[in-house]
């Protein structure tokens, strides 16, 4: 790989068609990128329990995205989750683990923790207010933690940006053009809709009609 | 052994043991000095056994000015559990060790020296646990500050 990042510009740029053809390799490249992405296994505190959650369990399989081998060596690993809270102490390891990964690396950071300092922002001596302080972070997912579901969405705005984002011509340099990753045509009620349907196969759900609730949540209280 | 056959035991051992009321464990409120004779013989006790040191925490009552330091004890051997609470000036907060005893109350002294500040006489190695060797100051302190913290806005 190293070979084709260094050399091929230099040497297909000044022959004709070779523009286009780098843009080929770009996409090549970027595609086979973002559908190998190895994280480390890499966690801090609670929202570590819900990134095993979207990694490692049945339902939530992240391995439909190529994402699913978790490295434990950060020499292995390019995708870096921060899943949760970053303190005084661990912020000079989690530097050494981002300077170890090979590049292409890309940081997703989960949690309001890894955000901003999350819950713990105020009145604490230790907790560093934001992993972006220490690393840079590509894509930041919200929620305390955030369900597997937006997870997988982060991981699927991070994908989008790495295969429009970047070039063998300006290696490093990256783009960031993500508004939002939902695909075409699709509407959050769309979404919800999935939702709803998937989980009334689930025998541990009860579904619960939205506009009656208040009226059913006691009878069915009851009835438990 | 149920919490009140177990509570005159103890006192029969610690005759100023007193009682705290409205609590889940049985507790009892015993003074600093004889903190490791009590612990050696409530350990050793053939009745009493208890051969656990579950956790040990300090609180900041700062309005009392005091620190008050719970030894929560456990029994294997017979299934009942012992909290002694223990309390010290917050000028000076000096306390026996209780390592001699129980092994592992050398980390969870030397956790609470980290964090709270608590001087235990004869630890054997009583230096930071969490925090930088070079930390100034207890953060679990009640009226810590240092210029890291961010206060919250009303
Ligand atoms: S964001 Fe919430 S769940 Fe995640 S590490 Fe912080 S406190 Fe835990």
């Amino acid at each position: 790989m190293g070979v084709i990042t260094d050399k091929l510009p230099g040497v297909l740029e000044p022959v004709p068609g070779g523009q286009v053809l780098l843009t080929a390799v770009d996409q090549l490249i970027n595609w086979s990128r973002s559908n190998s992405l190895w994280p480390l296994t890499f966690g801090t505190s609670c929202c570590a329990i819900e990134m095993m959650m979207a990694t490692g369990a049945a339902r939530h399989d992240m391995a439909r995205f190529g994402a699913e081998v978790a490295r434990p060596s950060p020499r292995q690993a390019d995708l870096l989750v921060i899943a949760g809270t970053i303190v005084k102490r661990m912020a000079p390891r989690l530097r050494t683990l981002y300077e170890q990964m090979a590049e292409p690396r890309y940081v997703m950071a989960t949690g309001s923790c890894a955000i901003c300092g999350g819950p713990f922002m105020y009145d604490s001596y230790t907790t560093i207010r934001g992993a972006d302080e220490v690393i840079p972070v590509d894509v930041y997912v919200p929620g305390c933690p955030p369900r597997p579901e937006a997870f997988f969405y982060g991981l699927l705005t991070l994908q989008k940006m790495i295969r429009e984002g970047e070039s063998i011509r300006h290696p490093g340099e990256r783009r960031r053009p993500v508004l939002a990753a939902l695909p075409e045509g699709m509407t959050l009620d769309d979404i919800r809709k999935e939702m709803q349907d998937l989980l009334s196969h689930d025998a541990n759900v009860k579904m619960v009609d939205e506009l009656a609730e208040g009226a059913h949540f006691s009878a069915e209280l009851k009835d438990f | 052994m149920d919490a009140p056959n177990l509570i005159a035991a103890v006192q029969a051992l610690q005759p100023d043991a007193t009682v705290r009321e409205k609590t889940d464990r049985p507790t009892l409120i015993v003074p600093a000095e004889g903190l490791v004779a009590l612990a050696t013989r409530l350990r050793d006790d053939p009745a009493l056994k208890f051969e656990l040191l579950e956790a040990h925490t300090a609180i900041d009552w700062i309005e009392e000015d005091r620190f008050e330091l719970l030894y929560l004890l456990a029994s294997i051997a017979h299934g009942h559990v012992l909290t002694l609470s223990v309390s010290v000036d917050r000028e000076n907060p000096e306390v026996p060790t209780l390592c001699n005893v129980y092994p592992i109350a050398e980390w969870l002294e030397r956790e609470s020296y980290d964090l709270m500040g608590i001087l235990y006489d004869d630890h054997p190695d009583l230096r930071r646990l969490f925090l930088e060797d070079d930390w100034v100051g207890f953060p679990l302190r009640k009226d810590y500050e240092d210029d890291f913290m961010l206060e919250r806005p009303e």
